[in-house]
C-alpha cells in the first residue's frame, strides 16, 4: 500500500521538539524528510537525555532519536557564506519549508517567505516560532517549559496550595504545536493540489498553545472569572482523580532518589450514575457505597473531601492493576496511572496493537519508538527507519538531490559549508 | 445553503457526531473551511450541558465549552438510535467527504451506519473514528474520561509534586490531543483522495495520541530501566524555576548555556537597581555567577560533597534573586527581561491571556455578538496567508439547521420532516 505523502520532500530546518515531531509525522506516512542541521547550531536534543549507560556523542539520545525516525540528517552550516544557496536549491526541490527557530534566526538566513518563495512558488512554508514573525514579544525566546507557563498551562493545572510549577513536562510541544503544524501544513497541500497555489503558514506557538485553553479564556472574557488551579477535581464529575493504592516491589534497581517501593494510583472519573453503581458494585460492602450522601452526582460534590477520604481509604487496600480492570468491567472508567515501565513493557494492550515500534539504529541498538499519531487504513503509515546519525545523508543529498558534483561537494565541505 | 466558506478545506463537507473527545477536531475542520455538520440527539449534544455558561445561565445555548469547541459548524438532529434516523443519516451522508465520530467501538456498527455500511453508499467516504483504546485489543471496550487516558497514557504520573496525588493537567488535554490525531489523520485522509479519488477509515487510540507526550519518559525506560516519576518543580536552584513577582508568578530560566543571556545579565539588572547586595562586589560571589550556568549547575546537582560546600552561597543567591523578582510585576519581569535576552516568561492567568499585549497587537482573539453583547473567542492555533481563518458562524440553537439540511440540502420532503420530527427521529 501507498503512503500518503509518498513523492512529497520536505526541508525541515527545525529543532528541538514541537517541528521535528512534526517532521516525523510526515516521515511515518511517506514524506522525504530532510532535516538541516549544524554542529554550530547544534539541535539540544542530539546531547540531551536519556543516553544508554556509558554512550554520549549527537547520536545516543534517545530523546533526539524519538523525535527524528525515518529522516536524513544533511549539515548545512548557515553561518557561511554559500550556505543560504544550497538552503534555496534545497527548498527549490521541497514542497514543505519547516521552521521553528526565531523570526530573527529565519531573518539573519534569509529564509523568509518572499525568498523562499522566489526560489519555489509552490512552497508550502510553515514557520512556528514561540511569538510568530511579529508583534512586540517578536523576538522573546524559550523552550516548551517557558511556553507552558506564557501560554497558560501553569497558572490553571496542579493543586492550589502549590505554586504554579507547571505539568511536569514540556507538553505542547510534543501532541499540540507538532500536530496543528501537521493539521495545517496537510490542508495547505491539498489546497495546492486543487488550486496550484503554495503559500505561508505562520504558527506562533504562545497562540496555538492558548487555543487549547479556549474555554477558561472565554470563562474570562465572558463572565470575568479568572480560573486557577483546581487540583484533580472537575464541576461535572465525582469522584474524580488519582487514588493511591498499595505500594509494588520494583522490577529494577530504583534511580537515585527514588523510594525503594514503587507507588500505585488508579484514576477514576465518575460521570453518570451508571458508573457510580458500577464503582460502589465494585466496593460492595464499603460503607461509602451505601451512604445516602453519596447516590448524586450534587451530593458526592457537596461532600468530595470526605468521599475521596473514604476511597482513598480502600484503594489503599486494592492491588491498581487489578482495581482499575476490575472498575472497567462494572461500567465504571478508571485505568492503572501507568509508568514508562508499564506503558512500554507490561500494557498488554498496547502490545496487541503494536504501537511501539522497535528499530535498530547503528549505535544504541534495538530502540523503542513512538509509531505513527493515527491508524489509516488504506495507506497506513508506519515508522520504520530509526533516526538518522548526524550528517548521515549530507552527501548523497548534495549530490543526489541538489546535483552538485562531487568534487563541488568536497570543496563545500573543506570549507566548512557542509559536513 | 451549503457552507462554501474560503478556506484550505472549503467544499469539504462533515458529519460531526463526536462526543467531548471529538470536539476540537470538527472545530479544526470546521474553522478551515469545511461544512461542518453537527449531527446532535433530539434534545442536543450532551456537551451544551458542560459549563461554565454565558453569564452562568445554564441553558442549551449558552455553554461556553460548547461554544469554543463549536465555531463554523451547522447543527442538526438526528436520532441515531432509531431507525428512521438511521435511514435519513445514511441520506446525509451520500452528500458528506468526512463522518466523524467519538463513540466506543461497535456503536456505530451496531447501528447500521459503520464504516463499511457508510462505504457501500459513499465509496471515497473518509471515516474518523476516535476511540478511547482502538478499534482492536483487549482494553477495546473499556471506557475513559480526560484523566483515565493521560493515567493510561503514562502521562499523568509525570506531573506533580511528590506528596500530591500526580496531577491532571487543565484542560482535557487527553481529548485535545486526541483531536489533534485525528484532525491530522482527516488531513492526510483528505489529501491522499484528493490525489487518488480513495476514501478510507481513520482511526485514532487516545491511549496512543497521547502516548508521545510521555516526553524523554518511554526512552528513559528504554535505555536505563528507570521510570521517570513526578517531581513537582524539578530543579530548584537560583535562576531556575518558578518565583513570586509582585502580583504573580514568573518562570525563569537562566543560566542555560548557549540560550538567552547568562546569569551575569541579570546580575548587572539587579546591580542596575541597586537590588543585587554584595553578590558583584564580593569576588567569592561574582566569581561563582560568572561560572554559573547550566552545565555547573548540574555537575553541582551530581556531587552531594560539592553541593553541599557550595550550599551557603547558592541559598545566599537564591535568597537575593527571590527579593528581586518579588520586587517586580510578572509582565515587567517578562518584558524587561526577554528585552535583556534573559529567558523569563510570565506565568500567565486566563486573564493575563486576554490583556497580553503580544495577542492583542496580533488580533489574535475574535469577537462576535450575543444577545446585543460583544463577545470573545480565541483565535485560531495557527494562520493561512492565502486562506484566513475567520469566525464566520458560532453555535446556534439545537436543531437550527434542520429545515435548511434535511430539507433543501438532502430531499426530504417537508411534510415528512414534520412527521420524522413528531416521531423523535430528529
Amino acid at each position: 500500500m501507498t503512503k500518503p505523502l509518498e513523492g512529497i520532500r520536505v526541508a525541515d530546518f527545525s529543532w528541538f521538539g514541537a517541528g521535528p515531531i512534526a517532521g516525523k509525522a510526515l516521515a511515518d506516512f511517506g514524506a522525504e524528510v530532510i532535516r538541516v542541521e549544524s554542529e554550530v547550531h547544534i539541535d539540544g536534543l542530539r546531547i540531551g537525555q536519556p543516553v544508554r549507560p556509558g554512550q554520549e556523542g549527537y547520536n545516543a539520545s534517545g530523546y533526539f532519536n524519538n523525535f527524528n525516525p525515518g529522516k536524513k540528517s544533511f549539515l548545512l552550516n548557515m553561518g557561511k557564506e554559500g550556505a543560504r544557496e544550497i538552503a534555496l536549491r534545497l527548498i527549490e526541490k521541497c514542497d514543505i519549508f519547516l521552521a521553528n527557530y526565531s523570526a530573527r534566526v529565519t531573518e539573519n538566513w534569509a529564509l523568509s517567505y518572499d525568498s523562499l518563495s522566489q526560489a519555489n512558488p509552490k512552497i508550502i512554508a510553515a514557520y512556528m516560532p514561540l511569538q510568530g514573525l511579529w508583534g512586540p514579544h517578536r523576538d522573546y525566546a524559550g523552550f516548551g517549559s517557558l511556553l507552558t507557563a506564557i501560554a497558560g498551562f501553569n497558572h490553571l493545572s496542579g493543586y492550589p496550595n502549590r505554586p504554579p510549577f507547571g505539568v511536569g513536562t514540556n507538553y505542547p510541544d510534543y501532541t499540540v504545536n507538532c500536530g496543528h503544524a501537521v493539521i495545517s501544513i496537510i490542508s495547505a497541500l491539498r489546497y495546492r493540489e486543487k488550486t496550484g497555489k503554495g503559500q505561508m503558514i505562520e504558527l506562533a506557538q504562545v497562540e496555538s498553545t492558548a487555543a487549547t485553553l479556549g474555554t477558561a479564556l472565554m470563562d474570562y472574557a465572558i463572565n470575568g472569572r479568572n480560573q486557577t488551579r483546581a487540583g484533580n477535581r472537575v464541576p461535572h464529575m465525582s469522584p474524580h482523580g488519582a487514588f493511591r493504592c498499595p505500594d509494588e516491589p520494583r522490577t529494577h534497581p530504583p534511580a537515585s532518589g527514588q523510594a525503594a517501593d514503587r507507588e500505585r494510583w488508579v484514576a477514576i472519573a465518575v460521570a453518570t450514575d451508571g458508573d457510580w453503581a458500577g464503582m460502589c458494585s465494585v466496593a460492595a460492602g464499603q460503607p461509602f457505597a451505601a451512604d445516602p450522601r453519596f447516590q448524586t452526582l450534587l451530593g458526592r460534590k457537596q461532600n468530595e473531601d470526605d468521599l475521596e477520604a473514604a476511597i482513598s481509604a480502600w484503594t489503599a487496600t486494592q492491588p491498581a492493576k487489578e482495581l482499575a480492570a476490575r472498575l472497567q468491567a462494572a461500567g465504571c472508567p478508571a485505568g492503572l496511572v501507568q509508568d514508562a515501565e508499564d506503558v512500554l513493557e507490561h500494557d498488554e494492550h498496547m502490545k496487541a496493537r503494536g504501537y511501539f515500534q522497535f528499530l535498530d539504529h547503528p549505535e544504541t541498538g534495538l530502540s523503542a519508538y513512538d509509531g505513527p499519531i493515527a491508524r489509516l487504513h488504506g495507506t497506513p503509515g508506519a515508522t520504520e527507519l530509526p533516526a538518522p546519525l548526524f550528517g548521515e545523508h549530507t552527501f548523497d543529498i548534495a549530490v543526489e538531490t541538489l546535483g552538485y558534483d562531487p568534487d563541488q561537494v568536497a570543496e563545500m565541505v573543506a570549507n566548512g559549508i557542509l559536513s | 445553503m451549503p457552507d462554501t466558506s474560503p478556506g484550505p478545506l472549503e467544499g469539504i463537507r462533515i458529519l460531526d457526531l463526536s462526543t467531548e473527545p471529538g470536539l476540537y477536531c470538527g472545530k479544526l475542520l470546521a474553522d478551515m473551511g469545511a461544512d461542518c455538520i453537527k449531527v446532535e440527539p433530539p434534545g442536543g449534544d450532551n456537551a451544551r450541558g458542560l459549563g461554565p455558561f454565558f453569564h452562568d445561565e445554564v441553558g442549551r445555548e449558552t455553554s461556553l465549552t460548547y461554544w469554543y469547541f463549536n465555531t463554523n459548524k451547522r447543527f442538526v438532529t438526528c436520532n441515531i438510535d432509531e431507525h428512521d434516523g438511521q435511514h435519513l443519516f445514511r441520506e446525509l451522508v451520500k452528500s458528506a467527504d468526512v463522518v466523524l465520530e467519538s463513540f466506543t467501538p461497535g456503536h456505530m456498527e451496531s447501528r447500521g451506519i459503520g464504516y463499511e455500511q457508510l462505504k457501500a453508499l459513499k465509496p471515497d467516504l473518509v471515516y474518523i473514528s476516535i476511540s478511547p483504546f482502538g478499534l482492536d485489543g483487549p482494553h477495546r471496550d473499556w471506557k475513559t474520561a480526560d484523566i483515565v487516558t493521560l493515567a493510561m497514557a503514562g502521562v499523568l504520573t509525570l506531573a506533580g509534586d511528590p506528596t500530591d496525588p500526580p496531577n491532571r493537567m487543565f484542560g482535557n488535554q487527553a481529548y485535545i490531543s486526541s483531536s489533534i490525531a485525528a484532525a491530522e489523520g482527516a488531513a492526510l485522509a483528505l489529501f491522499h483522495r484528493e490525489r487518488t479519488g480513495e476514501g478510507q477509515l481513520v482511526e485514532v487510540s487516545m491511549q496512543e495520541a497521547l502516548s508521545i507526550a510521555q516526553e524523554t519518559a518511554m526512552m528513559t525506560w528504554d535505555f536505563q530501566k528507570t521510570s521517570r516519576q513526578r517531581n513537582g518543580e524539578l530543579i530548584r536552584l537560583p535562576g531556575l524555576g518558578t518565583y513570586q513577582s509582585a502580583d504573580g508568578y514568573i518562570y525563569s530560566m537562566v543560566g542555560i548555556s548557549g540560550f538567552g543571556a547568562p546569569w551575569t545579565v541579570l546580575l548587572d539588572w539587579m546591580d542596575d537597581e541597586g537590588k543585587a547586595e554584595n553578590l558583584k562586589s564580593d569576588p567569592e560571589y561574582l566569581e561563582f555567577l560568572q561560572s554559573m550556568n547550566m552545565r555547573t549547575l548540574t555537575a553541582l546537582l551530581m556531587d552531594p560533597d560539592a553541593m553541599a560546600a557550595k550550599a551557603p552561597i547558592l541559598n545566599r543567591i537564591q535568597e537575593i534573586v527571590t527579593a528581586f523578582y518579588r520586587s517586580k510585576t510578572s509582565m515587567e519581569l517578562y518584558e524587561s527581561g526577554q528585552g535583556r535576552r534573559l529567558l523569563i516568561g510570565i506565568i500567565s492567568s486566563p486573564k493575563d491571556l486576554l490583556e497580553n499585549p503580544h495577542l492583542q497587537a496580533r488580533e489574535w482573539y475574535q469577537t462576535t455578538e450575543f444577545r446585543g453583547e460583544t463577545v470573545t473567542y480565541p483565535g485560531p492555533p495557527f494562520r493561512f496567508m492565502e486562506t484566513p481563518i475567520t469566525l464566520r458562524r458560532t453555535v446556534a440553537p439545537v436543531g437550527a439547521h434542520n429545515l435548511e439540511v434535511w430539507s433543501g440540502e438532502t430531499g426530504v420532503p417537508l411534510a415528512d420532516l414534520e412527521l420524522f420530527l413528531s416521531e423523535g427521529a430528529l
